[in-house]
This record gives C-alpha cells, structure tokens and sequence, in this order.
C-alpha cells in the first residue's frame, strides 16, 4: 500500500510571542513544527503500513526550512519524503497549493491513500485536503475520527462532525482528512532520529513537475486576504424547542413570525 | 560537529522534553510516594527506545554521543530526577562495556541493551568508593571464573539483569566481570528504602558461585580499580546532568509562585530577598549545566575529564540541595508542605551527596589534583 502523508510545517505555538507594540505574531527566530493534525495523519499512516505493509510517503510545500519537519515525520517512521519548493510556489493559497501538491502526488503514482491532518492550525481552512481530492478526482472522507480497511481497495471512515457520526465507505484511491480523536502519534525515537538523516529527503521545484505556470503561486491564487480581524461577538440568544416535534415546529414558527 | 549532528542532537532533546512532559512529570509526585515506578512506566521508556541512547547502531542503539545523552537526562531530570537516574546508571555501564568489553562479550550483551538495564556493582557493606576492602571474589577454575560475594547500593539493582561486579582476583588484584540475573546462583537481595530518587531502584545482588566465561573480564586483572574509577567519572558527569535538571525544577517552582504570591500588595519577586533566592538558584544550576557540558565535551573528544566529573556531581550536588532549600523557603509554608514536590527535589538532590562517591571524596580528588597540577 502507498500512503502519501501531506504535511504542513506551522510556528510552533509554544515559543511564539507577540509584539506588544503591534500585537502581531512575532515570526523571526519562531521554531517550525509539523502542524499536530499531521502528526495524527502520520501516525495513522504508520499504523496501517504496519497492517498491510507498503510505504508511507511524506509530501510538503515550502521553504527549505520545512526539510526540519519532513526529518520529525521520518523520525516517526515514515518511508521516504519529498519537498515541494520553488520561488514560484510562493504566496500560494489552498487551491494553489492543492494543485501543486495534486500534481506530485500524481508524479508520484499509483498512490492508494492520501492523508491529511483535518485542518492546519495557524491558517485553520482545512480546504486543501478535499481541494486535493478534487483535483485528483476521487473520493474523500473529512474529518476522520477512524479509518478501516476494508480489502485492498475499500476503506471505512467515521467522520466526526458535530453532533453525529457518520460512516462513510470509499474505494480507494481516496483522501482522508484526520482529526485528533483518531490516535495518539508516536515519539520519535532516538534511533529513527538517527536514521531519518539517512534517508534523503527529495526536492522537487515546478521543473520537476508538469504544472501550469498559470495555477502555481501567488498566480494561481483567487484568494486575496482584506483584512483579518476577530469578528466581535454578538449577544445572541439561543431558544431551546422542544423535543415533541409538532410542539417544537409550533414554537419555531411562532419564533419566526415574531 | 555536523549540522545533521546538531539537528539529531536537537530532536532527541525535543523527543526527551515531550516525553518526560507527557509521561513522566505528571506523576513525578506519584513516583516519589509509591517509592518505585509505576507498572508499565519503565516498559514505555524502553518500548521508545531510550536505554539505547549512547549504545552504537551496530548493537541495534542509536548511537548518539555523550553530550547528547547528558542532555536528554537533563532534560529529563526537570520532570523525574529518578528515570534520569535510572538511565545515568545504565548509560555508565554501557561506556565500561564499550571501552573494556571483549568482542565476544561486546556481541553476547550489547544487542540486548535497549530492552534490559545493564548496572555497575562496587559496593559491599564494607565500602563503597574505596573498594579495597571487598570481599567479593573470583577464582580461576580452567577457561572459566567462579565468583562468589554479596554487592549492596546498586543504582537499578533488581531491575538490571546484567551486572559489572568488582571482584578481588587475589588480596591485592582487583578485576570486573560480567554476570546476569539468569546465571546459576544469581540471586537479588533486599532493595533500599532511600528517603530520595525513591523511583530509582537501589539493591542488592548475592551471587554464590556463579561461573563465567573468560571473556566477562572487562579489561584485565588488575585493571578493576581503573574501571571502577572510570565508571565514576561517567556517572559523574551524568548526575551533573541530572542536578542540573532538578535545579531547572526547583527555579522554576519559585519563579512561577513569586508571580502568583503577593505580600501585601507587592508581588514576591519585587522583593529583594525574593530575587536574592532566585538569583542564587539560577546561577548554580548555569554554572552546573556548564560543569557537565564541559565534562561531556571533554570525554567526546577524548581528553580527560575525571576532575571536571567531580566538580559538576560535588558542585551540583551541594547546590541542588541548597537551591532547594531556598526554593522552600520563597514558597515559605507551601514549600514545606508535602503537597509541593520542593521537598522531595531535595531529598533527591541529597542523594548525589553520596552515590557515585560522596562530596567530600570528590573534593578530596579534585584537591589532589589540583596541588599536582
């Protein structure tokens, strides 16, 4: 089985300060660390290399500063990594991102599963997973809470959603967006510390792959960023119905004509 | 040193944070009051590969170096001095394996390091840093040895399986061999009751004519007292290490409760006898991380480093208990009472007074080398 693990290096929320003057994040000098939701997917990769055998795959975009991440995610145990960077991959948003990043998984090949981390936890969109899987035409199960295989071509995912479960069979290929609730990720160990500088870690640019210039960067990207702010919160009142549903529908009606 | 090695060197310090955050510094009280390891803790620090720090990647280890391993016991010690001192102990042993042992011993007991403690035993009830008197022994008995004594105070003793033991040869030779729990008249003696590093195993081994091969000779007849010396110097600079981290403990209790107490309405670390305490605490656990540093360098490169040993375990020693003392007393009532972990991080501390040869014993080396030099 090939597993494609696509990570993301984030700050490393421990050591990030703010600026008292800007009240911005100060980002010079902030550690990287693969963002904790990948950290799950890897294991989760891991766990079923070991059930079925295969490879696990660690795929990025970004600077050469990500290699430190890509080196955390084979000390865990993963196979092989590779590196997606180039100038012109910079400034991207999810959708170039995916693109890119559908593009390697394609130059890859003949993956089975690609995993995701369900969002990342400085930007939060979770998009590029299932942006991936659009791109690549197949199947996705978000928001993880398990995954099962079925044989070698089918997997059952539980999506964790707000108030329910629900089950989901796919046929693979297919991307999986992992949250939290799924497992608890290994340590590295010492030794797989030792032996992740033995594994080279690739670096493809857009050289190496057969991407449109048009959708790579900050080019490719519709997305423009206005403004951010955190959106103030508003004293709303909330109505618990009640659980008889005609009373319930009743009630609801007469909320709204009001 | 190599970025790559830098960067190794890193993870493992993160890998040893993270772990010691998760596993170990939640129950680091629980420790001390159970007076061992709780079930399934020590399989977890094997199960992640930790004995196998220092061993060679040929023995299935991970082959990292000295100053990486003082650090991951430092960085271990500010959550539970006792693991940290439980990995001192089997770290030290590997280094008298690895600079005496035989091939043939070297291939017989390396591969099993990362799954079983290996421990070193001088002390018998007639001594302890001063061997000579010991009654343990080995005779000559054709290709093998036979070896019969009672060795007490052994760091890990009853959860090591393999065991150095100095033994006298004749009345004036001294050598060390090898034997393991699953040796015919192996047998563990009583564990100690030490009012600190109460996780950390201390024991007993009686052994009753336990024959070895001629090959569990570390080094050669004659050369015991040089080993066990040297098995001291590498504990030494560990437990530099381990005082180290206590210290990072005990600095940071009262840093964090000088913030959150107000006398009146002054908060504690305004005060000048506040700082005073803190300002002490923090500059002896920066001059220990240096003693040990440097005595970890030092045997990395190959120079000596039997005195730079002594200093940071006699320095360290004494600091830590004093450090903590301080620490106590910033935290006043709070800190003597056994809700707060203050008090045992002393009691731990105190335990390095004495193991690995006691403070006076090293300032009586560190003199004598100093009035040579």
């Amino acid at each position: 089985m090939k597993i494609v693990v696509c990570i993301k290096q984030v700050p490393n929320t421990d050591t990030v300060k703010i600026d008292p003057k800007t009240n911005n994040l100060v980002r010079s000098n902030v550690e990287g660390i693969i963002n904790l939701f990948d950290r799950n997917a890897i294991e989760a990769a891991l766990q079923l290399r070991q059930q079925a055998g295969g490879e696990v795959i660690l795929l990025s975009m970004g600077p050469n500063s990500y290699i430190s991440s890509l080196r955390d995610g084979l000390a865990m145990g993963a196979d092989s990594a590779i590196l997606l960077s180039s100038r012109k991959f910079g400034g991207a948003d999810t959708l170039a991102t995916a693109y890119v990043l559908s593009e390697a998984i394609k130059k890859i090949g003949n993956v089975d599963l690609i995993l995701f981390g369900r969002q990342s936890v400085d930007a939060d969109t979770g998009q590029v997973g299932p942006i991936v899987a659009e791109e690549l035409q197949v199947p996705q199960v978000t928001f993880a809470e398990s995954i099962e295989l079925q044989d070698k071509n089918q997997l059952i995912g539980h999506r964790l959603l707000d108030n329910l479960v629900q089950e989901v069979k796919v046929h693979l290929p297919a991307v999986v967006t992992v949250r939290d609730e799924m497992n608890q990720p290994r340590y590295e160990t010492p030794l797989n510390i030792q032996k992740s500088f033995e594994k080279e870690i690739i670096i493809w640019s857009e050289n190496e792959l057969a991407v449109d210039p048009a959708q790579i960067g900050q080019t490719g990207s519709p997305t423009v960023v206005k403004r951010i702010y955190s959106p103030e919160k508003a004293g709303r009142q909330t109505t618990t119905l009640p659980t008889d549903p005609h009373a319930a529908v009743t009630q609801l009606l007469e909320e709204l004509n009001n | 040193m190599t970025n790559d090695k830098v960067s190794a060197q890193n993870m493992l310090h993160r890998m040893i944070v993270d772990f010691t955050a998760n596993e170990l510094a939640p129950i680091d009280m629980k420790i001390d009051q159970l007076g061992d390891y709780p079930e399934g803790l020590f399989q977890k620090v094997v199960d992640n590969g930790l004995l196998g720090i220092t061993l060679p990647r040929e023995y299935g280890g991970a082959g990292f170096d000295y100053i990486a391993a003082a650090q991951a016991i430092n960085a271990m010690a500010f959550g539970n001095a006792s693991m940290a001192v439980t990995l001192e102990g089997h770290f030290k042993t590997i280094s008298q394996f690895l600079k005496y042992g035989q091939p043939e011993l070297l291939a017989k007991y390396l591969p099993s390091a990362t799954k079983r403690i290996f421990a070193f035993s001088q002390t018998e009830s007639s001594g302890g840093s001063n061997p000579t008197g010991i009654s343990t022994r080995a005779v000559k008995q054709g290709d093998d040895w036979i070896i019969t004594g009672d060795k007490i105070m052994i760091t890990n003793g009853g959860l090591a399986q393999v065991y150095c033991v100095l033994a006298k040869t004749e009345d004036d030779q001294m050598a060390v061999f090898v034997v393991d729990q699953d040796m015919p008249g192996f047998q563990f003696g009583k564990r100690e009751d030490f009012i600190g590093l109460r996780g950390t195993p201390v024991g007993e081994i009686v052994m009753d004519h336990i024959k070895v091969p001629d090959y569990h000779l570390l080094g050669e007849i004659g050369q015991g007292h040089e080993i066990g010396n040297n098995a001291h110097d590498d504990a030494r600079i560990l437990m530099g290490a381990v005082l180290a981290g206590i210290m990072k403990h005990e600095l940071k209790i009262a840093v964090d409760y000088s913030k959150q107490r107000k006398a009146l309405d002054t908060p504690l670390y305004e005060l000048q006898t506040i700082q005073e305490k803190i300002a002490d605490i923090a500059i002896a656990k920066q001059n220990t991380e240096l003693l040990y540093q440097h005595g970890a360098e030092l045997k990395t490169a190959g120079e000596p480093y039997s005195e730079i040993a002594a200093m940071a375990k006699s320095y360290g020693s004494r600091s830590a208990v004093s450090a903590g003392d301080k620490a106590l007393q910033v935290l006043a009532g709070y800190g003597y009472s056994r809700e707060y972990p203050i008090e045992h991080l002393i009691r731990d501390a105190r335990a390095m007074e004495i193991a690995e040869g006691t403070v006076e014993k090293m300032n009586t080396e560190i003199a004598t080398k100093e009035v040579a030099k």
